[in-house]
């Protein structure tokens, strides 16, 4: 029996007045990747940072590796990007990478982390001169630099661009496959579902869903039909929802095709008609309102 | 050395403004205002020239203290102490070093513009006596490195900038750093004697005149440099390192 890599039980955290985090209960075993997924204000950077030490709980709290987050830390079992983490002005790249390496007991070798971190070239560089990019694959490097066995990334690929969000996936996926316990926050369903094999919703501070990507997807994989239309039949098939804003009409839907089928019998004129794929926020209210029911 | 410390005092010896206003401007005042009164009849007295060295000494202390202490304030706005909180380096050493790094930037101040006394201004002391006045000057940056970072501490980075450039004005000129309290009028003395500068000088003509500082400026620096780290500690308390703002 090993410990979790991380064990949150009751974690409740409020900054001020606001409840961001409320009364979670989660476990994450060792060598998982998991994808803490939700909309804005839906408590992941809370519970990251609690999971960091960088936050008191009101209440509960986290076990990580076994240790109370701030111990865990200073052991070195825990490598960190943060949504507002940063580099320190007159220093070049190398000294912050030597300087955070040497505080860890068992750092990456050197020229390894710099190519696997594709931050080869950069290392003379002032801190200054770095691109938004260049600057997310140093903290990536700072985050990797002690091998740690856990990595807790707080959106993660946010000041990315395309081709970098890419390379930096292959990176953790290469480093799950060697047994680092991955937990990332995100607000992209494609970035959980691409990735994690395990997707944990979170909404307004609880968990709403958590499960493989499949079974969460699977819950998430509804459409949405809008079209102008004055009146529309009951009972369509699929249909779960309809709201209504004047004349245009959106149907939430389980079932495009049968939806659409069922409005061409009916002879119902398909004027300005857009099918989209249901977003996050979408998805998580079916998910709250599933729960709920 | 520890790395942090290496690292910081690195950063710093990067920033040639910052060498240049904390121990070469000084040092180019210490010879400006004994020459401008050398120009006047009959000259400038030992005391006089002695009295300009140590002024300046501690005037370019106080700016070394403050400014290196106030990029704490820096530091945190860049959410570099966030990322460091996050890696195995202790939470104490980080602000331990700053203190560190604030005492040791004192020194190049004072030793410069002690030597130019000496060597350009002609400035004639007991060997005791230069080792009492820069021992009790460096020592007695103590206070200002604490206000250094009570400031860095409580005030955002843009805040941060403007308080210690009008801080050091302030302790400079009300404190009797640039023009001596003895020609100021009595309510401005007031002031003066209401500052840590104007001590912290005054402890520095004591161990030049006599080769060691006399008590109640070094009494009263002590009470200053308790009363700005006991503020720190509050504000700390308040306001972890670690918080992005607010």
């Amino acid at each position: 029996m090993t410990t979790p890599a991380l064990d949150v039980s009751g974690l409740t955290v409020r900054h001020g007045d606001v409840l961001a985090v409320d009364g979670l209960d989660l476990r994450i075993g060792r060598g998982e990747t998991v994808a803490l997924l939700g909309p804005n204000g839906a408590g992941k950077s809370s519970t990251v940072s609690a999971a960091l030490g960088l936050v008191r709980p009101a209440a509960g709290g986290v076990r990580v590796l076994g240790r109370a987050p701030a111990d865990a830390v200073r052991a070195g079992c825990v490598g960190a990007m943060l949504q507002h983490g940063g580099l320190p002005t007159e220093a070049r790249v190398g000294e912050v990478l030597h300087l955070v390496r040497r505080s860890y007991p068992d750092p990456w070798p050197p020229d390894d982390l710099v190519a696997t971190t594709g931050i080869d070239g950069l290392l003379g560089r002032p801190v200054e001169a770095l691109s938004g990019g260049q600057r997310q694959r140093v903290l990536l490097a700072l985050a990797l630099a002690g091998q740690p066995p856990l990595l807790l990334l707080d959106e993660p690929t946010s000041a990315m661009d395309v081709e970098g969000r890419r390379a930096f996936w292959v990176t953790m996926r290469a480093l799950a496959a060697r047994g680092t316990t991955v937990v990332f926050a995100t607000h992209h369903l494609e970035e959980a579902d691409a990735v994690a094999d395990r997707v944990v919703v979170l909404a307004g501070g609880r968990l709403v869903a958590d499960g493989s990507s499949a079974a969460v997807r699977s819950a998430v994989s509804g459409r949405s039909v809008r079209l102008t239309a004055e009146r529309l039949p009951d009972d369509l098939p699929g249909v779960t929802a309809v709201t209504r804003q004047g004349a245009v009409a959106t149907l939430a839907t389980a079932d495009v095709e049968a939806t659409l089928r069922a409005l061409l019998d009916h002879r119902v004129p398909l004027t300005d008609l857009e099918v989209r794929g249901a977003s996050l926020e979408d998805a998580v209210l079916t998910l709250t309102t599933g729960a709920a029911r | 050395m520890s790395p942090l410390l290496a690292f910081q005092l690195r950063r710093i010896g990067r920033n040639r403004q910052f060498l240049f206003f904390t121990a070469l401007l000084p040092a180019g005042f210490t010879v400006f205002f004994t020459q401008v009164f050398a120009a006047a009849p009959g000259g400038v007295s030992q005391d006089v020239a002695a009295a300009t060295m140590v002024a300046m000494m501690a005037y370019g202390a106080i700016g070394a203290a403050l400014g290196a202490t106030i990029r704490l304030s820096f530091d945190r706005a860049s959410g570099w102490l966030r990322q460091l909180r996050v890696t195995p380096v202790p939470p104490g050493s980080v602000v331990a070093v700053d203190v560190a790094v604030g005492m040791l930037l004192t020194l190049p101040p004072l030793l410069v513009v002690a030597l130019v006394g000496r060597f350009v201004n002609g400035v004639r002391l007991e060997p005791g006596a230069w080792v009492a006045l820069v021992s009790v000057l460096w020592l007695g940056s103590a206070v200002f490195v604490a206000l250094g970072l009570l400031l860095g501490w409580a005030l955002e980075e843009k805040a941060a900038g403007g308080a210690i450039g009008i801080t050091s004005v302030v302790l400079a000129a009300l404190g009797g750093l640039w023009v001596p309290v003895e020609v100021f009028p009595s309510g401005l003395r007031v002031v003066a004697h209401a500052l840590p500068s104007y001590w912290y000088a005054q402890a520095g003509r004591d161990a030049a005149a006599d080769g060691v500082p006399a008590a109640l400026p070094l009494l009263v620096l002590a009470a200053f440099a308790l009363a700005f780290a006991a503020l720190a500690v509050v504000v700390a308390r308040r306001r972890p390192l670690a918080a992005v703002a607010g």
